[in-house]
């Protein structure tokens, strides 16, 4: 495609796109910018953009008081595990969608996305109760497993939508040459569907790491993620912006710096079907 | 026909990587994202030294997550914490399920009955203290001593409401962005609830009548809302309806606020010169009264270490809320971080150290203010229930917040003060009906 | 095509799926169904009694109920209508040649990775906060009394924060499906003297139909539990303006701690959950089908 586009148009173009990507962006840019205030700075009527004392004091106090590594590597765990887990579930099961679809397929696909619609705070007390029996209160195993069968349904579609539109005469002509099914799930379908796993994937853990009721309401001192790191910081006496500032600067960065580098893969299998 | 799928070996491995086993006694500590106990996460080394077999894991939370948290585990035997720290409100309900262990023999210089008697008493149940006040507090007002005086009044000994109407026309500036009062108005039963349940006694109401009948459609609630409603209208900041505690807090350490009535500990914080811009110009004055009456009101709110009954760790834990709690770790706050941050409200001999209450200009009035609470009758009137600004049934949490949602509402103008109050009357009849009032 | 075997091997890989799925569903909603009808409150233990419909009687019959079920649908619409409205114009600007488009959808996705939580929090004290917010700060140097955000508009207030949220969500699969837009039938009706509105409204959009009804889905299914936002920032108030059915069992089940109540709540949520997801499907269907 090569349309010819004016230099005028396309610098009024720029402008506007740079004006509204930094307005959408801005929030995020003030809570990095402000964790590096002072707490009197942080809440100054006149505030200040970038010409105050930038200070890491926000930084210092946030690592003492919490162990910040400990969070960080329980959301680790907890988001790529529930990922993994699912993934290994849902890929068999949107196969079996895609490629042997029976009557009820449809059905049993938005029968699946409904069990997402379970509003979590009125199951709570009875998932606390079965947690509390089977041992899985406040550790890594327990939130993966709640939180893969929370998001199975958005995997197992996302896959079943990008598995429909690699053509079925693939696989059969892998058939005719003798494949074993494992083989062609692995050897012919898999490569081709590596963009559409990779970016199901990326979606999934910036779900889990993001969710934030069970992965609070499930733990305590073990497996606490950094959704609960963030909750010891929101609101306490005193002055806590700058604070605040650097807490949640220091919960988002690793997700946002992975979404950033994995943008292209992300994009590429984000099409839920809804591209011809 | 068999299918071989094998990552599923590769998900145990990963499930087998989680989880770990430690040999030492770890105890689970939940605690609230307060300054001072804060304080005490940081001094975790100093009990450590004392007793290196005790390794201490903290899970701090935000108030509101917190109580929610601690609560489900608790009524639901989860068992997940060793030690809890919860509100005098808690302490009573929870010690007659049988959920909370009772202290007893905290050590020999463990000093019980240093222990304030009003605090210790909203603790005790059965005539044993089924948890251990970390500090305590009760409510006054606050004010700044520099507008009081350009505003050519004296703070009157026991100002009454009348007064403060009249100081905060005189203090408020809109237009240099000085507010007169600065009260609570987010909706929660422990936030805008706590204040007006207080107010509502200084102006001799109550929240239920001896038959458990709320008490929404009498006088005394009326003109507790239309003077809290004239005062937040005329004189009061913007938002208003969404502040709480740490909203007024921030707005008077940057000089916002004329007066503000609000919890003792407030004190300390307008007064450090670090975090507050006014630290030199704050008064203290006694919580109003209303005109000829002699109830201020006061509240008592004291934030205390328990331990529930389910834990498996019982000595470690005492041994940690006796730390906590003791006047050793009075003295180590005090070598530390100098004596002004020592947890208040607790104890008696603070109030008695000259030092103190050199730092600590506020400490007089606190005292007062915590003696002068009384919780056991908060009212004027007879009332089936104890607790100062708050009634201590279980039912209490919600409906308070939903009262003090009304009450909110009114505060942004989306209600009036008589539908308000109409539907506090109605869903707490509602609520109560529900529970089974009266009960017995 | 499919064989014997490759559909018996299809019923056996999709079987760990569906049967964890169902575990899911009916042991916690069994369960939640079981308290429903049972007067259950986790602060009074040993009260436990079967009571019939009175819960679900005294949910329906909360004045907070209908309030609550308007607010969700407003909610829901609202952030829709934000999201798909302002995505597809995102989409079609990102689509255009222009300098340094990389950062800018950086820039443009990043509050994706945001925390619900986070995010509630830094919007309503560090931006819309009415004293201490800079939004409060912009309007006093421009000489306007700052707006109390989380008063006067609380829904809305919640409806933008959550809308912000979503937008990169919306603006990715739609202008990932702009992207597939076939180029030549644009140049061809562009040779044809068709305007820029006429394309888009002839071209681009019926291109994005499947897009959107995407976005919808996926983000009702995430909407309708939206609950961070309003307990960070409003709690539900003032009054109930801003009280959800999802934050109306959140009251009732953790603030009250009746078990029996809030399951009847959830109940509810989950049968409101399905009309709509069933309207959706029925949409979505049509729309994936064709």
């Amino acid at each position: 495609m090569a349309r010819e586009v004016s230099k005028g148009r396309k610098a009024a173009v720029t402008l506007l796109a740079w004006g509204v990507a930094l307005l959408i962006f801005f929030p995020i840019l003030w809570t990095f910018l402000t964790s590096f205030k002072t707490e009197g700075e942080a809440i100054n009527s006149h505030p200040s953009f970038l010409f105050f004392d930038w200070t890491l004091e926000n930084y210092e106090t946030v690592n003492q008081r919490s162990d910040y590594l400990a969070h960080f590597w329980n959301s680790v765990v907890i988001s790529l595990g529930s990922t993994v887990l699912g993934l290994i579930i849902a890929v068999p099961a949107a196969w079996s969608m895609a490629f042997v679809p029976g009557k009820r397929t449809k059905d049993l696909l938005m029968w699946m996305l409904s069990t997402k619609m379970l509003p979590a705070v009125g199951v709570l007390v009875p998932l606390y109760l079965l947690a509390r029996d089977t041992g899985l209160l406040d550790t890594k195993t327990g939130l993966v497993i709640v939180l893969t069968l929370v998001n199975l349904p958005i995997i197992v579609w996302m896959l079943y939508t990008y598995f429909k539109e690699i053509p079925g005469e693939i696989l059969e002509a892998a058939r005719m040459d003798g494949a074993t099914l494992s083989s062609e799930i692995l050897y012919v379908l898999t490569p081709m569907a590596v963009p559409g796993i990779a970016s199901t994937l990326l979606l999934n853990v910036i779900l889990a790491w993001n969710e934030s009721f069970w992965t609070l309401n499930l733990t305590a001192a073990n497996a606490a993620p950094l959704t609960a790191f963030i909750a010891s910081y929101s609101s306490p006496e005193g002055l806590f912006y700058a604070k605040l500032s650097a807490a949640s600067t220091m919960a988002i960065a690793p997700i946002m710096i992975l979404g950033w580098f994995s943008q292209k893969q992300l994009v590429r299998g984000l099409t839920f079907g809804a591209v011809k | 026909m068999t299918v071989t799928f094998r990552p599923l070996a590769g998900a145990s491995l990963l499930l087998a990587l989680m989880g770990s086993a430690s040999a030492q006694t770890t105890i689970t500590v939940a605690t609230v994202n307060n300054g001072d106990m804060i304080r005490m996460q940081r001094l975790t080394p100093e009990f450590n030294a004392l007793h290196p077999d005790i390794k201490v894991n903290w899970v701090t939370l935000e108030e509101n997550v917190l109580r929610q948290r601690v609560t489900t585990d608790i009524a639901s035997k989860g068992g997940q914490y060793d030690v809890l720290t919860i509100g005098n409100y808690e302490v009573p309900i929870w010690a007659k399920q049988g959920w909370l262990m009772p202290l007893e023999n905290l050590g020999a210089d463990y000093d019980q009955a240093d222990l304030l008697p009003p605090v210790a008493q909203g603790l005790t149940v059965d005539g044993k203290l089924h948890a251990v006040p970390f500090y305590a507090e009760s409510s006054m007002l606050m004010y700044r001593t520099d507008l009081l005086a350009k505003a050519g009044l004296k703070m009157p000994e026991n100002p009454d409401w009348d007064f403060i109407a009249d100081a905060a026309q005189k203090m408020t500036d809109k237009g240099a962005g000085i507010y007169g009062i600065c009260l609570r108005g987010k909706a929660g039963w422990g936030e805008n609830m706590a204040f007006l349940t207080s107010m509502n006694n200084s102006m001799g109401g109550a929240w239920f009548d001896m038959e458990w009948k709320p008490q929404f459609n009498g006088p005394e609630w009326k003109k507790t809302l239309d003077t809290y409603l004239s005062l937040m209208k005329q004189y009061g900041p913007p938002g208003a309806s969404s502040n709480g505690f740490n909203e007024n807090l921030a707005l008077f350490q940057t000089g916002k606020c004329g007066m503000w009535i609000d919890a003792t500990v407030a004190a300390s914080f307008i007064s450090d010169p670090k975090e507050s811009q006014v630290a030199d110009k704050v008064g203290f004055a006694p919580s109003p009264v209303r005109k000829g009456g002699a109830n201020h009101g006061n509240w008592l709110w004291s934030w205390n270490l328990a331990i529930p009954a389910t834990t498996s760790k019982a000595e470690a834990a005492k041994t940690f809320v006796a730390w906590a709690t003791s006047p050793a770790y009075m003295k180590l706050v005090a070598e530390k971080d100098g004596i002004a941050n020592v947890p208040p409200g607790t104890r008696t001999s603070l109030y008695k150290n000259p030092e103190y209450l050199k730092v600590a200009p506020f400490a007089q009035m606190t005292l007062t203010a915590i003696e002068a609470a009384n919780t056991q009758k908060p009212s004027d009137k007879p009332v089936p229930y104890t607790g100062g600004q708050f009634v201590a049934i279980p039912e209490f949490q919600a409906i308070g917040t939903a009262v003090g949602q009304q009450f909110s509402a009114a505060l942004a103008g989306t209600s009036t003060a008589d539908q308000a109050l109409a539907a506090a009357q109605a869903l707490t009849s509602r609520e109560m009906t529900r529970a089974g009032y009266p009960k017995k | 095509m499919a064989t014997q075997a490759s559909r018996m091997a299809g019923r056996l890989m999709l079987s760990p799926a569906v049967l964890l799925l169902l575990l899911w569903m009916i042991v916690p909603l069994g369960m939640t169904i079981y308290f429903s009808f049972l007067r259950f409150n986790l602060l009074m233990p040993g009260t436990e009694e079967f009571t019939g419909f009175e819960n679900y009687h005294y949910f329906f019959t909360d004045p907070a109920f209908w309030p609550a079920l308007v607010n969700t649908l407003t909610l829901v619409l609202g952030v829709l209508v934000i999201t798909v409205v302002g995505g597809i114009a995102l989409a079609v600007l990102l689509d255009q040649p222009m300098w340094g488009q990389g950062i800018v959808r950086i820039l443009v996705i990043a509050p994706f990775f945001v925390m619900p939580s986070v995010s509630a929090l830094v919007w309503k004290n560090m931006l819309m906060n009415p004293v201490n917010g800079l939004f409060a700060a912009l309007a006093r140097t421009l000489g306007l009394q700052p707006i109390d955000f989380f008063a006067t508009a609380p829904l809305a207030s919640i409806t933008a924060i959550v809308a912000w949220q979503w937008l990169p969500f919306a603006t990715l699969i739609l202008f990932t499906a702009l992207q597939s837009l076939d180029r030549e039938q644009m140049e061809a009706a562009e040779m044809d003297g068709a305007g820029p509105v006429w394309r888009f409204v002839h071209l681009t959009l019926p291109h994005l139909m499947r897009a959107m009804t995407v976005v919808v889905l996926i983000q009702t299914i995430f909407l309708l539990s939206v609950f961070a936002e309003i307990l960070v920032t409003t709690n539900g108030g003032p009054g109930t303006a801003s009280t959800t059915l999802t934050f109306l069992v959140y009251m009732q089940s953790m603030l009250q701690f009746d078990v029996g109540l809030g399951s009847a709540g959830g109940i509810v949520a989950v049968l409101l959950a399905n009309i709509v997801a069933i309207f959706l499907m029925r949409m979505i269907g049509k729309n994936l089908e064709a």
